[in-house]
């Protein structure tokens, strides 16, 4: 069959299509909501409408066939309309509370998740990984799968005192807010890169590989025509692999992840803030990563037994303080924990008034 | 200056550039103005006009995009050669 | 289309357990296609060796286009023929992601007819992500989709496709229409999505209010968030019902960062002067309280991950802007930020990094932006500072005009 005529520059569609009627009649009209549990919510607009909406786990790497099931049951209970979170999730919007439960139930025996709603954990924010990306020093849809299987609790029933926001990333280059969550991993590499002269020389260009370079680690190497790098000064950031393919920076043997807490990106109560380095090393354990997602559990509970209702992890770290913080996670601090790249100005303590 | 003699002067600054300078669109435009003194949204009209029909291209490498003179390969995984 | 049947020992642990799994998703995909078969043998070894195959991204793409298309090889394509050509499509979501079942059923028609069966709903940037095809079937699917009315989103040097909050769709607390925005801005700057010409990628996501569920300010270089000017309505029958479920002291306003609160027990008071708009009032009392007055955003600008040196969070640019349609005001801004950029930024240069490098003012002045403290979170500490000379000849003329008066004015 012949194929239709390209047109460029036709831009998405128009979002108003696919609205659900409800929505285009209460549009910019809502009153409230009420997270009724962790499943589903209820919007009610000014004109009384209610709006139900039941949140769906998603792997996000979704099969089409997956997709297609979904959109049957958007076709049986939703007059055809569902929409997508940022995190990934799912969500049957369903004007007719009488058809809530039938939902419900119809999900449930299909094997969808329900939960994710108020103060628990919803999905990861995560990235490609191994599944689809060259620079990933782990993989990222493993990880989350492991994650979640293991806090499975936090997303369907169990409470805390607010939203933890988890995210993977599998570089440094954390494509994703990951730098902003409440408990992040993400990929390291832990050793100086190695470098392919012979095919440096055609492949790469000289100043945009040393320009790559936050620590100022690379210099020319004028009798390779090539580079070289300074293993003093190397932080192994991989950001001159990204420009350059002849350097090599995977190393399945000391790649790992490192755990970061306390980002948040909402204004609530305090300022949007960077998640902070608590656990510098944990090795790549495929398929199921024990140790990182034991260390991932073990700081949920210990938020969970400490914090005040309403604090997220970083409100309730800054509240605490950071020595109170390893105290009671046991977690052993080091000198990777100490910034020696450019915020020590800001981080260091420069009073004597800390907690023992 | 005629487009078609304006497209010739932009193929051969980007000759010039293969496989020393990777050039970005912004690169070519000011090249050509400042070289030729013609208007920039000129050069940007004629250098749009040989992207469409891929006298030239956009690639992309280390992160960032650049524009250059198509391998044969494109060409014809385009059908522009057989 | 029986192909190799992969033995996934690794892998197959990630099909148990209550989360639904990814792997079901690539088996469910990969009895049908021999991409997606051979994707799954393809991860399985990288679980296997604790190492990635994928080459750095290739030169691929739809005429005339340089973004939307992620070139995709595999280092061991002759082990795994299916994922040699592993490319990503980037289909431009529509604002909010809502869709109709009938759109996406025809998406997966399509894609499953061209690529992997695989995707993406979404990727991070707010992209429907079409996970995994052949070169030559580029140029297919993107007349396919184009025909039908979606276009590619961004990639590379280039406006990355622009994403937002589900905002008036289904949310009280919206301060704009920022599924409108969104939509407009994309339609307004397609030249800008889909080819490369800018120093590096340049993200705008929309969040109708502080509570950024689009996380704006961590990872968009223009973040749009969307603020008020007057006080926060209160109803105080409200509030009476909440108080019979919730310690309105303990929860709201002993958690106020500003103090600008008080309960009695029987009226809920704000002194709205004192107030910073930070939402958690209104979040946990939403039947209670509501912002009113003057509705619009703050536009913040810079953040982006840690790569080169180091993460950043948005900066105050614009503390209020009004934003209603066709949005004059912000698209000429946004033209003058992109000048400005293209002027000072170096290749792989983000705005923020360029900000940081050539300096506030000197971006500040270029989009005609007066300084105002609602950009800092304090003034410098150290008096190391440039003066033009056009400063020191303003600051002589206000002295003479104090030595006139007789007044100062600081």
């Amino acid at each position: 069959m012949a194929l239709p005529q390209r047109k460029t520059d036709v831009g998405p569609p128009h979002y108003k299509q696919f609205l659900p009627p409800i929505v285009q009649k209460n549009y910019g009209k809502w009153k409230y909501h009420e997270v009724i549990n962790p499943t589903t919510m209820v919007h009610v607009a000014e004109s009384g409408d209610k709006l139900w909406t039941v949140r769906v786990a998603s792997p996000r790497i979704l099969a089409t066939d997956t997709i297609r099931e979904q959109c049957d049951i958007a076709e049986k209970y939703c007059d055809g309309y569902l929409r997508y979170t940022t995190r990934n999730n799912v969500e049957f919007l369903v004007s007719d509370e009488k058809k809530l439960e039938p939902l419900k139930k119809e999900l449930t025996a299909k094997g969808f998740k329900m939960g994710g709603i108020g103060y628990g954990i919803t999905n990861v924010v995560h990235t490609q990984g191994w599944v689809h990306c060259h620079g990933a020093c782990t993989d990222a849809s493993g990880l989350v799968k492991a994650m979640m299987d293991e806090l499975y609790e936090y997303f369907d029933s169990k409470r805390l005192p607010n939203k933890v926001r988890l995210a993977v990333a599998c570089c440094v280059n954390m494509c994703g807010a990951v730098h902003c969550s409440d408990i992040a991993v993400v990929a390291v590499h832990t050793k100086v890169p190695e470098i392919n002269h012979e095919t440096f020389k055609n492949m790469c260009e000289l100043p945009t590989v040393i320009g790559s370079c936050p620590t100022r680690a690379i210099s020319p190497d004028p009798a390779k025509k090539s580079i070289k790098i300074n293993e003093q000064k190397c932080m192994y950031c991989g950001n001159c692999f990204t420009v350059c393919p002849p350097i090599s920076i995977k190393n399945p043997e000391y790649d790992g992840v490192a755990i970061v807490v306390g980002g948040k990106i909402n204004s609530l109560r305090s300022n949007p803030k960077f998640s902070k380095l608590v656990i510098p090393y944990i090795s790549n354990e495929p398929p199921r990563w024990p140790k990182a997602v034991a260390a991932i559990k073990h700081i949920v509970e210990v938020y969970a037994k400490n914090a005040k209702k309403n604090e997220r992890v970083g409100e309730w770290i800054e509240r605490i303080g950071w020595e109170k913080f390893f105290k009671l996670t046991g977690i052993e601090f080091t000198f990777q924990s100490i910034d020696d790249f450019t915020f020590m100005r800001d981080t260091m303590r420069t009073a004597s008034t800390f907690k023992w | 200056m005629e487009i078609e003699e304006l497209k010739t002067k932009i193929y051969a600054f980007c000759e010039a550039a293969k496989g020393k300078k990777k050039l970005k669109e912004k690169d070519i435009i000011k090249g050509l103005s400042e070289a030729e003194g013609i208007p920039g949204d000129e050069v940007k009209k004629a250098l749009r006009a040989m992207i469409d029909v891929g006298k030239l291209m956009y690639s992309y490498g280390g992160g960032a995009s650049s524009v250059e003179i198509p391998s044969e390969e494109y060409l014809r995984e385009k059908g522009l050669i057989k | 289309m029986a192909g190799k049947k992969y033995n996934t020992p690794l892998i197959d642990d990630l099909e148990k357990g209550p989360w639904p799994s990814f792997v079901t998703e690539m088996k469910k995909a990969a009895k049908n296609n021999e991409m997606a078969n051979d994707a799954l043998g393809h991860l399985e070894k990288c679980y296997t060796t604790r190492k990635g195959y994928w080459k750095h991204g290739g030169i691929v793409g739809v005429l005339g286009y340089g973004g939307g298309v992620i070139g995709r090889y595999s280092e061991i394509g002759d082990e795994f023929p299916g994922v040699a050509h592993f490319h990503t499509v980037r289909i431009n979501q529509p604002s909010g992601f809502f869709y109709t079942s009938k759109a996406l059923k025809e998406i997966c028609d399509i894609w499953d007819k061209y690529g992997s069966g695989l995707t993406n709903v979404h990727g991070s940037t707010g992209d429907l992500v079409l996970l995994g095809t052949k070169t030559e079937a580029l140029e297919p699917i993107f007349a396919e989709y184009s025909s039908r009315g979606w276009d590619l989103g961004g990639s590379g040097s280039a406006l990355r496709t622009p994403s937002c909050c589900v905002g008036p769709g289904r949310c009280e607390w919206t301060n704009y229409d920022t599924l409108d925005l969104t939509y407009n801005l994309t339609q307004e700057f397609q030249d800008e999505l889909h080819r490369p010409t800018f120093s590096y990628k340049f993200k705008i996501k929309a969040s109708g209010c502080a509570c950024d569920c689009v996380a704006a300010i961590a990872r968009a270089d223009l973040s749009i968030i969307g603020t008020w000017k007057g006080p926060i309505k209160i109803d105080q029958k409200e509030v009476q019902n909440y108080a019979k479920t919730m310690d309105i002291n303990a929860e709201v306003v002993g958690m106020c960062p500003t103090q600008c609160m008080s309960y009695d027990g029987k009226e809920l008071q704000i002194n709205n002067a004192e107030c910073n708009r930070c939402m958690h009032c209104i979040t946990r009392m939403t039947k209670a309280l509501s912002p009113s007055g003057e509705r619009g955003a703050t536009l913040c600008m810079g953040s982006k991950a840690p790569i080169v040196v180091g993460s950043l969070l948005s900066w105050v640019i614009v503390p209020f802007i009004k934003l209603e349609a066709p949005y004059t005001e912000l698209k000429d801004l946004i033209r003058k930020i992109w000048d400005w950029w293209d002027e000072n930024g170096k290749p792989r240069e983000r705005i923020g990094e360029v900000i940081e490098i050539k300096g506030m003012r000197s971006f500040l002045e270029a989009i005609g932006v007066a300084p105002q403290p609602q950009q800092i979170k304090e003034p410098r500490k150290d008096p190391f500072m440039f003066y033009t000379d056009a400063d020191m000849v303003k600051f002589k003329a206000k002295e003479a005009e104090e030595k006139k008066t007789g007044k100062y004015n600081f």
